[in-house]
């Protein structure tokens, strides 16, 4: 807390996942084993020195939180268990709450992810790239096209959805993640 | 004689004063039955303190004291002794803990005053069924056992020897030396290790107060402070110690070759042979596992050119009993095996090494004659060093290593002397050059171009990206100082592996009656004011055995825990503490339960009048006898049925 308000890092750290966060030492072991650093605006372990030094606009603005792809590998080698993979989660959540822009196609691509699962209970691949190439850059689709038409020979991509049984659960669950639920 | 108890409430400036009201704490002692006088006092343990409790012993005739103050681990002594110079017997005396167990740990100043009063109303209520004791005196016997024989054993056995005390110096291998025997050079001065190491163990091995068993091991250990008796095995040589001169031909003619655990597997030793050139003693011994006469009945090839006759395959283990009135572990450390960590590729990538490995081929007497060479044979033109292997790790040890960063930097050095025109890189995440001349020879080795990358590295790898990473290994890790992650491609990795405890240290310090921490390391009597005692009286720690620690500390660590034997030794004998337990013979049904439950062997079975009976000097008071008896006819002096009570009813009243 600083002059009553929370600070940036106070809010980070208070997410279950991120509580770590304080006790990083700044080894880098995450950004060299990072699969995708190259790539990044920051690097892991610059995004969480800059989250402790409360640069929340330069961290939810960067590409950098965009491109984790989960794979793991820094939370398996962290010497101090924080767990960066999640606190890129976490913060990816706090830009979509608070309206920040990233300069990534990813949460479109997030975005129509989710709503094929909200539709049909699983991820329907034709409709939900549809949906993404619709919204992001139809052309681009053109250059998938071959893949597309390969996967269709090999049955690998049914055209219509499948739903799954008890999708009103399933609602229910979604509807409590995006409500914050009710206990 | 009516009890008169006087209560002392101390303020410890405001470690206790400013959460506890001390004055109302004092006033309520006043009330309390049997006090005839309370105060309270800054700090009760000054001198002025300590005068105040022996004035009113004189003037009011108290005499039953409470002292309510800190943790008795520190003053119950000095506060005994005040009691005992004012006229008292020193076990008339209570503390309460109302600073560790209630102002440090109570924030509402409300809620710790009740507590304090709650704590001294049950030492008051305790103090006054306290009875007089006597403490015991028993003589300390002159000689002492060492336990390890690398420099830390080396260090005690001679500071002791000197002083013209028998030392046993006990060692597993086959010769002294330990690890520093294993190190090229030490830093920072960059002595020659073997050359600074070899004089004092060749001072050990010919000194005529210092009984050496090298290949041995402790079996049993009992006794006390003073009075301890060791079993001490000494594992078979099959070579007759007083006849073997050393020659060497046996090992010459030993047709068996096995990797030497000394070179750390880089090289081969015979079947026969002792670890390396300078052992103490000179004396070779048969490895039976590769023996071939061992494995397939014939060969005895050391038998037949031994001209001395010195060979022995009759030779069985022998147990040797010695009396010691101290003991020193000096056991020492293991280095962190880094192959867990898979993304170092330890074991799978050749070229990637730890750094013992290291030390031996950089070593004039090792493997490769000092030669630094690839597993090709090539010499290498980039080697990186990567510290914190296994050290700073949650998933590994959370402790810091304290020597890593220090030999690593070495290493740099050694290979900018070794290797003409190596680049040198060093991975680290903090430098911590403590020492005296250590922050110097970080900028010495900064001088002679390594390059120090502040970065731990994601892994190694010796998948190629690029042609320029064709067949070396790639380091893959973020220069956190610039902030970009990078492949740096080099011929060598070495692995600056951390300190771990020995495998069995646990089995080790259960032998000896002492503890270890979370990490195996044993533990000290104080973290700061008793580094080289234990719990357990007469047993002392000194090395890598207590935590990790380089070669000047584990050198003055011994000498301290040498000159803390010296003056047990001097003083001749040792007050044993009088709170013991004793069986009521009458009641005692001989059912044997405490024989079994006794830690500390102290009871034994009287065949004869069928009760068990307590040597009081082997009686460390724990009270698991008093709980166990089923016919409740032990007594723990000090802690009798009565005073427990009493201090219950104090705390629940």
């Amino acid at each position: 807390m600083i002059n009553g308000k929370t600070t940036f890092l106070n809010e980070v750290a208070s997410i279950p996942a991120c509580d770590k966060i304080n006790e990083c030492v700044q080894c880098g072991v995450c950004s060299g084993s990072c699969t995708t650093a190259e790539h990044w605006e920051y690097p892991p372990r610059k995004i969480i020195a800059m989250v402790r030094s409360g640069m929340k606009d330069e961290v939810l603005n960067s590409n950098s939180i965009w491109y984790c792809v989960s794979c793991y590998l820094c939370t398996a080698r962290c010497p101090r268990n924080i767990k960066p993979a999640n606190i890129m989660h976490a913060l990816e959540a706090i830009a979509l709450k608070e309206g920040y822009k990233p300069p990534t196609k990813t949460t479109t691509m997030y975005r129509s992810f989710a709503n094929s699962i909200e539709k049909n209970g699983r991820i329907y691949e034709f409709g939900f790239m549809l949906d993404y190439f619709l919204k992001t850059n139809p052309f681009a689709a053109l250059k998938m096209l071959p893949l597309a038409v390969n996967l269709l020979k090999h049955k690998r991509m049914p055209l219509l959805p499948k739903s799954v049984k008890g999708k009103d659960q399933l609602n229910k669950i979604f509807h409590n993640i995006t409500t914050g639920g009710s206990r | 004689m009516e009890p008169k108890i006087g209560v002392y409430v101390c303020h410890c400036g405001s470690n206790i004063a400013g959460v506890v009201d001390v004055e109302s704490v004092a006033k309520f002692a006043g009330g309390l039955p049997g006090v005839v006088v309370s105060r309270d006092y800054k700090f009760m343990c000054s001198d002025p303190g300590q005068d105040l409790i022996k004035k009113d012993i004189k003037e009011l005739g108290v005499n039953r004291v409470v002292v309510a103050s800190c943790s008795p681990q520190m003053h119950e002594p000095t506060f005994r002794r005040a009691v005992q110079e004012g006229g008292l017997n020193p076990y008339y005396f209570e503390m309460a803990n109302i600073r560790e167990h209630c102002s440090w740990v109570t924030e509402s100043p409300k809620e710790a005053t009740e507590k304090a009063k709650a704590l001294v109303s049950a030492a008051v209520r305790r103090v006054y069924y306290h009875q007089p004791l006597e403490n015991k005196e028993v003589p300390v016997h002159p000689d002492t056992l060492i336990v390890g024989g690398g420099i830390a054993g080396i260090q005690a056995a001679l500071e002791i020897a000197n002083a013209g005390r028998k030392v046993y110096l006990v060692e597993k291998e086959p010769s002294i030396g330990g690890h520093m025997m294993q190190l090229d050079k030490t830093f920072p001065t960059l002595d020659c290790s073997a050359c600074i190491l070899t004089p004092k163990m060749s001072l050990v091995g010919a000194h005529p107060m210092i009984e050496l068993l090298t290949y041995s091991e402790i079996d049993n250990v009992s006794g006390y402070v003073g009075n301890f008796r060791i079993k001490i095995r000494k594992k078979a040589r099959y070579v007759d110690a007083a006849k073997c001169n050393g020659c060497g031909t046996c090992m010459t003619k030993c047709p068996v070759k096995v990797d030497s655990e000394f070179d750390e597997k880089l090289s081969k030793r015979k079947a026969i042979y002792t670890p390396f050139a300078q052992a103490v003693p000179n004396v070779t011994v048969i490895d039976r596992e590769h023996c071939t006469y061992f494995l397939k009945g014939k060969c005895r090839a050391c038998e037949k050119f031994c001209e001395r006759n010195a060979i022995n395959f009759q030779q069985e283990d022998e147990v040797v009993d010695v009396e010691v009135g101290n003991v020193i572990l000096t056991t020492g450390y293991k280095l962190f095996d880094p192959s867990p960590i898979k993304e170092y590729g330890y074991g799978r990538l050749d070229n990637v090494i730890t750094s013992l490995e290291f030390e031996r081929l950089v070593n004039s007497a090792g493997p490769t004659s000092g030669h630094i060479l690839l597993k090709n044979g090539k010499e290498p033109e980039s080697i990186a060093l990567i510290h914190c292997v296994g050290s700073r790790d949650e998933k590994y040890h959370e402790y810091c290593s304290r020597v890593c960063c220090m030999y690593a930097m070495k290493f740099a050095h050694l290979l900018k002397e070794h290797v003409h025109g190596a680049q040198v890189y060093e991975f680290y995440i903090d430098i911590r050059s403590f020492g005296k001349g250590y922050e110097e020879f970080y900028n010495r080795v900064q001088k002679e171009g390594t390059v120090f990358f502040r970065g731990r590295p994601g892994e190694i790898t010796d998948v190629a990206q690029t042609p320029e990473e064709k067949g070396k290994l790639i380091v893959q890790f973020e220069d956190t100082l610039v902030g970009k992650k990078r492949r740096l491609p080099v011929d060598m990795v070495v692995l600056c592996s951390g300190i771990e405890p020995h495998d069995d240290a646990q089995d080790t310090a259960h032998k000896f009656n002492i503890s270890c921490g979370k990490e195996n390391f044993f533990t000290e009597k104080h973290p700061k004011l008793d580094p080289v005692a234990t719990m357990t009286d007469g047993i002392f720690i000194a090395g890598c055995c207590q935590g990790p620690k380089d070669i000047p500390d584990t050198v003055a660590q011994a000498s301290a825990a040498a000159a803390r034997v010296l003056a047990l030794i001097s003083k001749g004998k040792v007050e044993i503490e009088a709170d013991t337990a004793f069986i009521d013979e009458d009641k005692c049904s001989g059912c044997r339960v405490c024989n079994l439950l006794c830690p500390y062997n102290a009871i034994s079975f009287d065949e004869k009048n069928k009760v068990s009976r307590i040597n009081e000097a082997l009686c460390k008071g724990c009270g698991t006898c008093v709980a166990g008896c089923p016919s409740g006819a032990i007594t723990h002096r000090h802690f009798t049925n009565e005073q427990i009570n009493a201090e219950l009813e104090g705390i629940l009243v």
